[in-house]
């Protein structure tokens, strides 16, 4: 099933417009790609950092403040990763290690859904310099890790797995 | 120069880092570098655009741990960036992107100190960025987007 909608994909004008682009297309997404992860785990980061209980003095809502850039980050690399993806759909759907990053995305934005539904109040009525409970420590270090995941899976993609879908 | 370049390239450890049939050698390296450029250039933003003005509320002096986080990035990517160029010396020693990315990165540890030395330099940093601060930060945001583009260039560039 994977296979036919990786040719499929593979045959669409969108895919075939980007594989006639790929010269200078590719490059500049790629580029994009990594400046948005710097943005994205900068911002995060930082976020994270102080739900682990740094920066105390400073509310968690005035760090929150920063997280639209956090979002810019994401979305370029959404949008950068689509075109990579829809370019070469047998590349990524037939490479493990592309699915593990996948996995660590949905773990990351799990992780931030459950925060902003059930904690996000919660962690904003924290007064500056009182100590973050367990459960918000624990979601800032499912995040970092879960966001790093991404990153080394992503980087680990073409040298990890690249051929065992070779043949897709 | 280039005889230079190929015996860093075809030494034990050139060769190591390039061929060794193992996840630890250059994808393990290549990993770390793109860790170690978040680690730079994700905090570097966040402060740069905090002194540009976004998120007023955040206290400056609360983002001076920053740059331990920068100084630690920089020392991964100093090491990783050593070895992968040991790897592909004679490759990337020739190429003029790779150049430029160096003199980016340069220019970008300059400003970079700059603007430690004039936000942080004397005492608790101003929660108001002074005209030179604003012009450092914009040199530094655009300056670490540069090395990135140059270093990913250098894939591309012949």
């Amino acid at each position: 099933m994977l296979l036919t909608f990786a040719s499929w994909l593979h045959r669409t004008p969108i895919s075939l417009a980007f594989q006639n682009q790929v010269a200078w297309l590719w490059p500049t997404c790629e580029t994009i790609h990594f400046a948005g992860l710097a943005l994205l785990l900068g911002v995060a980061g930082m976020f994270d950092l102080r739900l682990l209980g740094f920066m105390k003095r400073v509310p968690i809502s005035v760090v929150k403040e920063f997280m639209p850039w956090a979002l810019v980050g994401f979305t370029l690399n959404l949008l950068t990763g689509m075109i990579f993806v829809i370019s070469q759909p047998a590349q990524y759907f037939g490479n493990p290690t592309w699915w593990v990053k996948v996995a660590f995305l949905i773990v990351a934005g799990a992780n931030a859904f459950v925060f902003e539904t059930a904690y996000g109040r919660r962690a904003a009525a924290i007064p500056a310099g009182e100590d973050t409970p367990m459960s918000l420590k624990i979601i800032a270090g499912v995040s970092l890790i879960s966001w790093l995941g991404v990153l080394v899976a992503g980087r680990f993609l073409p040298f990890v797995g690249a051929g065992v879908g070779a043949g897709l | 120069m280039e005889d230079f370049l190929l015996r860093l390239q075809e030494s034990d450890f050139g060769v190591w880092v390039s061929s060794a049939p193992t996840i630890f050698a250059y994808p393990t390296i290549l990993m770390l570098h793109t860790v170690g450029l978040a680690m730079i250039v994700g905090p570097a933003w966040v402060l740069d655009v905090r002194l540009l003005g976004y998120g007023a509320r955040l206290p400056v002096e609360a983002l001076r741990g920053a740059f331990r986080i920068m100084w630690i990035g920089f020392f991964i990517n100093a090491s990783t960036g050593i070895a992968l160029f040991i790897s592909e010396a004679d490759d990337k020693g020739l190429k003029w992107i790779f150049w430029v990315k160096l003199l980016t990165i340069a220019l970008a540890l300059v400003v970079t100190t700059r603007l430690r030395r004039t936000v942080f330099g004397s005492g608790v940093a101003s929660d108001v960025a002074t005209p030179k601060a604003r012009t450092l930060a914009k040199a530094s945001l655009f300056l670490w987007l540069g090395a990135i583009t140059a270093g990913r260039l250098m894939a591309y560039i012949k």
